[in-house]
């Protein structure tokens, strides 16, 4: 199912982020259904924790790995309802959410993903989703006011 | 027939059926010295009635058209029974009969007839009756028939069940060398019958390039597409209101079957997605070129991931937003820029794509933001799916000889820019006119450019080597990963 360079390229995605002080997050395999995943728990600057999960598609790096907040669970918005339940949100930046409820966390859109992107750049984006999120919960405004648009950014 | 009038369009038919039958008649056609000018001239009536004839009255008789192929495969039949039943296709109420067994697309008029060698009795209730009579008139006229034993025929309306049908030309069709014919010269007869194109998205212009390329002769085509045709799509797509509701590989099967009914083509109605990602690496690694057309990033970059595997030549072809212009990348494997190297080297350009469906909208909208759907026009389209082509048929000719390859020098750029206006808000609004520039970029001109490959391209380059290296990591004694479920 993997290829040997699809391999290879998420050993050096583990090792880029034990390298560049994202060592909070891995790249695992699960041996038992050879499949891949990275995750890891995100703290913001408050100090709250946000645990994070990347299911990695078998198309990767071509195709986009999708983001999701595990926990907590549900994530909640400023007036209290589910994220979740908004679902390809540009007010709160997030994409169709897991079925299990997960807000999927809009990093790179498939319009503007591209194989030269990695893992490491997608965490340090979800850290700048947490920041906006946080600053939402404090002030009411869309997390879309606290970061530059995702287009801009890539 | 131009004229309206029944008396007229009669005395005309009759004079010709006289004239064609060498007997006397009760009208015929004379020259009259004053007119300059063919009459007619009606006998037996109390005032002889002059009708003008113009030379679309010359085009009076109806058309009848027979396969040639199929009644060669058929005429031992023929010679048997002495007949053969043959049913046609009817159009412009019988003014033209195509043989049932040429036609792709059919009229919802059916005729039924027989074709007769020698006289026998009607065995069946044809609606027309074809004779078929020896001559010596030369073997070449497209109505003159030559059977397996050399002898040449040619075919004459025997009898009619319908008055609309008793005169017409019969014309004998050998389909594929007289397709062939117009070609030679500049496509030799089947320099690329052995050629396979893989056509991934069939919208205007995906469409547009299936069909050119049917035209110069390309033997199979695999067609990938998911869409349906749509009402809306009418206005630019080839395919017309009456295949409204079909998949787009089946309206295109069958365009290109119009014009070249020996094509073979394999239809995919799926999603050029991941989860069809081995399919797709099957039909690239059996293509000797494959055309993109699609209108998303990722779409792009999994036909870009497989071509580089596969080795195949691939050609990316997409109009700008409301189709203001449009660009075409051509990717030899390992030899020029890949579609990723594009994405990473200009990724404005990369991003700047037409919004022509829901599909597409979708794709960039949030449940909060939509999107409009802004197609641009047909005529926008097809420049850049003319020349992308014949970019295509440039790369299929490449190892035959043929005239076309004195445009290798002129087509040697990777990436290709055309623009048919100076969109407002964007780099090109300050164009100076067509007319009044030599050396600065205008519009309706192609621009070949040229960029290099990138080395570190994660997918036609080394990029492990090179991210390994940007990070002081080995990447041949990189750990295994952590094993958890």
């Amino acid at each position: 199912m993997w290829t040997v360079e699809q391999r290879n390229r998420l050993a050096i995605e583990h090792q880029i982020l034990q390298r560049e002080g994202f060592s909070q997050f891995s790249v695992y395999h699960n041996s038992a259904y050879d499949t891949y995943y990275a995750s890891g728990v995100a703290t913001s600057n408050s100090g709250r924790r946000y645990s994070l999960y990347s299911p990695i598609p078998s198309g990767f790096p071509t195709q986009r790995p999708p983001l999701y907040v595990t926990d907590p669970l549900p994530l909640l918005a400023a007036d209290g309802t589910s994220i979740s339940r908004l679902g390809v949100s540009h007010a709160m930046h997030a994409l169709t959410p897991h079925d299990n409820g997960w807000v999927q966390i809009c990093h790179w859109r498939d319009s503007r993903w591209h194989p030269g992107i990695v893992l490491q750049k997608v965490f340090l984006k979800a850290h700048i989703w947490i920041e906006a999120y946080e600053q939402h919960l404090a002030t009411g405004r869309p997390l879309a006011d606290f970061v530059r648009t995702m287009a801009e950014v890539a | 027939m131009n004229t309206n009038d029944p008396v007229q369009r009669q005395m005309i038919r009759d004079a010709m059926q006289a004239i064609a039958e060498r007997k006397p008649g009760r009208s015929k056609l004379v020259y009259d010295k004053t007119k300059r000018t063919i009459v007619a001239i009606a006998e037996g009536t109390q005032a002889p009635q002059a009708l003008n004839i113009t030379a679309d009255d010359a085009d009076m008789f109806g058309i009848v058209t027979l396969s040639s192929e199929w009644l060669r495969e058929k005429w031992p039949d023929l010679k048997t029974a002495g007949f053969l039943p043959v049913r046609f296709s009817s159009w412009d109420d019988g003014d033209a009969l195509i043989q049932a067994e040429l036609c792709i697309q059919a009229s919802p008029a059916t005729v039924r007839g027989i074709l007769l060698l020698g006289q026998h009795e009607n065995k069946e209730a044809a609606q027309l009756g074809i004779l078929l009579e020896p001559t010596d008139i030369q073997a070449t006229a497209q109505d003159v028939f030559v059977s397996p034993e050399g002898a040449a025929y040619r075919g004459q309306i025997v009898n009619y069940g319908q008055q609309h049908l008793h005169s017409a030309d019969i014309v004998f069709a050998d389909i594929e060398p007289q397709l062939a014919l117009r070609r030679t010269g500049i496509l030799e007869t089947t320099i690329l019958k052995d050629k396979v194109v893989l056509c991934v998205g069939l919208g205007t212009g995906g469409a547009h390039v299936a069909i050119e390329l049917a035209k110069c002769g390309v033997g199979r085509f695999l067609l990938v597409d998911r869409d349906r045709l749509s009402v809306g799509n009418v206005v630019r797509h080839p395919g017309g209101i009456s295949q409204v509701g079909r998949f787009k590989v089946h309206v295109v099967r069958d365009l290109i079957l119009e014009k070249n009914p020996k094509a073979h083509v394999e239809i995919y109605s799926v999603d050029v997605g991941f989860a069809n990602r081995d399919l797709i690496g099957e039909l690239v690694r059996t293509a000797d070129i494959v055309i993109c057309g699609t209108d998303n990033r990722q779409s792009k970059l999994l036909i870009n991931d497989l071509c580089i595997t596969a080795n195949t030549t691939a050609i990316y072809g997409g109009a700008f937003r409301r189709a203001y212009g449009g660009q075409i990348l051509r990717v030899r494997p390992k030899r020029s820029p890949c579609h990723q190297c594009f994405v990473a080297a200009m990724p404005d350009e990369a991003s700047d794509v037409e919004i022509s469906s829901t599909t597409d909208a979708s794709e960039i909208a949030y449940s909060d933001q939509p999107v409009a759907i802004e197609p641009g026009l047909s005529l926008d389209v097809l420049p850049i799916a003319n020349m992308l082509a014949k970019l295509a048929l440039l790369e299929l000719v490449a190892d035959k000889s043929s005239t076309l390859n004195t445009l290798r020098r002129d087509f040697d750029a990777p990436w290709y820019l055309w623009l048919n206006r100076p969109e407002p808000g964007t780099q090109y609004a300050g164009m100076p006119p067509l007319s009044e520039s030599c050396d600065e970029m205008t519009i309706h001109r192609w621009y070949g450019i040229y960029f290099d490959r990138d080395d570190a391209c994660p997918v036609c380059g080394d990029f492990i080597a090179s991210l390994a290296a940007s990070y002081g990591l080995d990447p041949s004694l990189l750990p295994a990963l952590p094993d958890k479920e």
